[in-house]
C-alpha cells in the first residue's frame, strides 16, 4: 500500500502541483489543508504516514509547532518545506527535516523516500543533499 | 621705606572678596592660632584682621570682642604698605599712630606686630597682628617673629582649604543640577563598583526612594534574565577598566520592564588609576520596538519574494502538465526558476533571523548552495570551489544563478557531472580590476570538439555574461574536459555598491 501524505501548504498552486507529482509518484495525497486546524481535522478524520509543511500558512506562522504536533503527538512522518529553512534551522522535535522552497521533482522525490524509508526502519545509505536533516 | 606697589587697591579687594571670608562665623582653627599668637607673644590681643573697603573685619580674635572696626583707626592698614611686617614698639612715639584715638585713649593699645596675610598674586588681604596696651621697646623676640611669620602663613593656607572646599561643593551642586536636568538616567560608583549616586530620573523612571538602590540594589530592579549577565559585564569593566556597555530590560516603577541601554566609563586620577564610575541608562524599548517591526518586515518581505517564485515554478508546471509535450521545456523552465530563486536567497536584504542557514551572502556561500543537488555518495562535493570570494547584489543574481546553472546542466547531462566520477574545479580570483570565474570538468566523457549547435542555454549563459555583467565568456573544449572562463569587471557583482562609492 502506497504511503499516504497530507499537504500543508496555503498557496493553492504550489499546493497543487505538490498533489500532481506526488500522485505521479504514486503516492495517496490524503488531502490539502492551508491553516492549521484544517491539517488537525484532517489528520483525526484520515490516516496520514507523511506530511509535507510549510511553515508560513494562511493561519500565520503556525506550521512549525504543528509539524511538532504531528511528530510527536501523532506519529506522522514530518518534513518541512518552506522558502525560510532558516527558521527551523535548530531543528523541530518530532520532525525529519526540512526542504527548501522552490524545490524541483527530483528532490522531492528523494526527500520524500527518504523520509519513508526511516519511518519504515529501512536501511538508508545517506539524506538527499537538498533536505536538511534534525538531528 | 615704601616701595609702589606692584598690585591694585582694586586687585586687592578682588582677592579678598575671592575668598569668601568675610562675615562669615567664627572657626576653631583661627581661633587656635589668634590664641597661640597671644600666649607666644605674651599679649591680651591678637587677630586675624581683613581689610576690607570700608573697614576692618576680624576673622578670629582674642582681647577685643567685636567683629570689626573702622578703618580710619587701622594700625593693619599702614601695615599693607609695608613689604611684609610692621613693628611699632611705641605707638605713642610713632607719627604715623601718635593721634589715633585708639592709642591715645586711657590703656590704649601702645604695641603692634603684624605680618601680612599675602594673596596668590601678592596683594595683602589682611594682617595676622598681636597688640599690647604697654610699650616693648625690644619688640619681638626672633623666636615671636618667626612664629608669627608661620602662623600668617598657616591662616592663608586655611583660607586656601576652606575655598577649595567651597568650590568643590559649588561643583557638586551644579553636578547634581545638571544631572537631575537630563532626560537620562545618571549613576556613578566608587572604584569598586558600589553605586553611592542615582540622579532624579532614575528614581522617577524606577519608583525607588534615594539611597534605597545604592551598593548592589540596582542589580534587583533588572529583569530576572538580564541579572546574571549584567553581572559579569560589570565586573569585567570593574577589572579591566574597559567600558561598560550592556543592553537589558530595567522594570519601571508600574512593573513594565523597557529594555535600556546602560553605559559608564571610568574616571582615572594623575597616576591613571580608577577612581570612579560614571554611567548612563537610555531607554531603547522604542528603538527595540523599531527593529523588532523591521525584523517582521525583512521576514515577511523574504517570504513573500522567495513565494513568488515558488508560485512562478508550479504555475509552470500545471500550465504543462495540460501540454504533455511540453514536459521538457516545463522542466527545464522550472530548474531555471529555481536558480534564481536560489540566487536571491543570498541577496535580499537579511536580519539575523532571516538569513539562510548557510552563512555568508556571497558567491561562494551561493555557489556551493547551488552546487548540493549535484553532490556526489554521502554528500561529498563535486564542483570544488575555490579563490577569492565575493559578494553580488540583485543586478548581477540572475545572471550569475543563470550561467552556473547552465554550465552545470550541461555538465550534468553531457559532461563531467554525468559520469560518477568526474568532478568540476571552479576558481574565481580578483585580477585588479577584473574578476575571473574559472570552470574546469575533469574525469567526464572525452571531448570530441565544439558542439556543432548552440543550446539555448549557452546561448542564455552568454547573453548574461556579455550582456548583463559586461564581461567576456569564453569556452574551450579540451580533450580533459570542457573549461569556460568567464572574465568581469571587478565591479560587476556589485554594481549597485560601486554606484554608491563614486557618487
Amino acid at each position: 500500500m502506497s504511503a499516504r501524505i497530507l499537504i500543508i501548504e496555503d498557496e493553492a498552486l504550489v499546493a497543487m502541483e505538490l498533489k500532481f507529482a506526488l500522485l505521479d509518484l504514486g503516492y495517496q495525497v490524503v488531502g490539502l489543508a492551508a491553516d492549521a486546524p484544517t491539517a488537525l481535522d484532517l489528520v483525526r478524520e484520515s490516516e496520514v504516514d507523511l506530511a509535507l509543511v510549510d511553515i508560513h500558512l494562511s493561519d500565520g506562522p503556525t506550521g512549525i509547532e504543528l509539524g511538532r504536533a504531528l511528530g510527536q503527538e501523532r506519529g506522522i512522518t514530518v518534513l518541512f518545506m518552506t522558502a525560510n529553512p532558516g527558521m527551523v534551522r535548530d531543528g523541530v522535535a518530532g520532525a525529519v527535516g526540512v526542504l527548501p522552497k522552490p524545490t524541483d521533482d527530483y528532490a522531492i522525490q528523494s526527500a520524500v523516500d527518504y523520509a519513508l524509508r526511516r519511518r519504515n526502519g529501512e536501511p538508508t545509505l545517506y539524506a538527499p543533499p537538498e533536505l536538511q536533516v534534525f538531528n | 621705606m615704601t616701595k609702589t606697589p606692584n598690585w591694585t587697591e582694586a586687585d586687592r579687594l578682588k582677592a579678598l572678596r575671592a575668598t569668601g571670608i568675610l562675615d562669615t562665623d567664627r572657626e576653631q582653627a583661627f581661633d587656635d592660632i589668634v590664641e597661640l599668637a597671644a600666649s607666644l607673644c605674651d599679649v591680651p590681643v591678637a587677630v586675624v584682621n581683613l581689610i576690607d573697603a570700608e573697614r576692618q573685619w576680624f576673622k578670629a580674635e582674642v582681647g577685643l570682642g567685636v567683629r570689626e572696626t573702622p578703618l580710619e583707626t587701622s594700625f593693619c592698614r599702614h601695615a599693607l604698605l609695608e613689604s611684609d611686617r610692621l613693628v611699632v614698639p611705641d605707638a605713642r612715639e610713632d607719627a604715623r599712630f601718635a593721634c589715633n584715638p585708639l592709642v591715645t585713649a586711657e590703656g590704649g593699645f601702645r604695641f603692634y606686630a603684624g605680618v601680612l596675610l599675602r594673596g596668590e598674586n601678592g596683594a595683602p588681604l589682611g594682617t595676622l597682628c598681636v597688640l599690647d596696651v604697654v610699650p616693648r621697646p625690644e619688640g619681638l623676640t626672633p623666636l615671636q617673629s618667626r612664629a608669627l611669620e608661620v602662623m600668617a602663613s598657616q591662616v592663608m593656607t586655611l583660607l586656601d582649604l576652606r575655598r577649595g572646599l567651597a568650590r568643590e561643593r559649588a561643583s557638586n551642586a551644579r553636578f547634581d543640577a545638571l544631572a537631575d536636568s537630563m532626560p537620562q538616567m545618571v549613576w556613578s560608583t566608587r572604584a569598586d563598583g558600589f553605586h553611592d549616586y542615582f540622579n532624579a530620573r532614575w528614581h522617577e523612571f524606577t519608583g525607588t526612594t534615594p539611597g534605597s538602590t545604592d551598593g548592589a540594589g540596582w542589580n534587583d530592579l533588572f529583569h530576572p534574565e538580564d541579572r546574571e549577565r549584567a553581572w559579569s559585564v560589570w565586573r569585567h569593566s570593574l577589572a579591566t577598566g574597559d567600558p561598560y556597555e550592556i543592553e537589558y530590560r530595567l522594570r519601571r516603577h508600574d512593573g513594565l520592564y523597557r529594555w535600556t541601554l546602560g553605559r559608564a566609563t571610568a574616571v582615572r586620577d594623575d597616576e591613571g588609576e580608577i577612581v570612579r564610575w560614571f554611567g548612563t541608562c537610555t531607554d531603547i524599548d522604542d528603538l527595540k520596538q523599531i527593529e523588532r517591526g523591521k525584523e517582521l518586515v525583512s521576514q515577511e518581505l523574504s517570504h513573500r519574494i522567495k513565494n513568488i517564485f515558488a508560485v512562478v515554478s508550479a504555475l509552470v508546471a500545471l500550465s504543462a502538465r495540460q501540454h504533455p509535450e511540453a514536459k521538457a521545456f516545463s522542466q527545464s523552465l522550472r530548474t531555471r526558476i529555481n536558480a534564481l530563486a536560489r540566487a536571491h536567497e543570498f541577496v535580499r536584504p537579511h536580519t539575523e533571523i532571516s538569513a539562510p542557514s548557510v552563512g555568508a551572502m556571497t558567491l561562494h556561500a551561493f555557489l556551493e548552495a547551488m552546487f548540493r543537488p549535484y553532490a556526489g555518495v554521502q554528500g561529498a562535493p563535486r564542483v570544488l570551489l575555490s579563490g577569492d570570494d565575493a559578494v553580488f547584489d540583485d543586478q548581477a543574481a540572475t545572471s550569475v544563478a543563470l550561467l552556473f546553472h547552465e554550465m552545470a546542466t550541461n555538465a550534468a547531462k553531457y559532461g563531467a557531472l554525468s559520469e560518477p566520477d568526474g568532478w568540476v574545479t571552479l576558481e574565481t580570483r580578483k585580477a585588479d580590476d577584473r574578476f575571473i570565474l574559472v570552470w574546469r570538468e575533469h574525469g567526464g566523457p572525452r571531448v570530441t570538439g565544439q558542439p556543432t549547435r548552440v543550446g539555448f542555454g549557452t546561448t542564455l549563459s552568454t547573453l548574461s555574461v556579455e550582456g548583463q555583467l559586461g564581461g567576456r565568456l569564453e569556452r574551450l573544449w579540451l580533450e580533459g574536459g570542457l573549461v569556460v572562463k568567464a572574465d568581469l569587471p571587478a565591479t560587476a557583482l556589485s554594481r549597485r555598491r560601486a554606484a554608491l562609492k563614486t557618487a
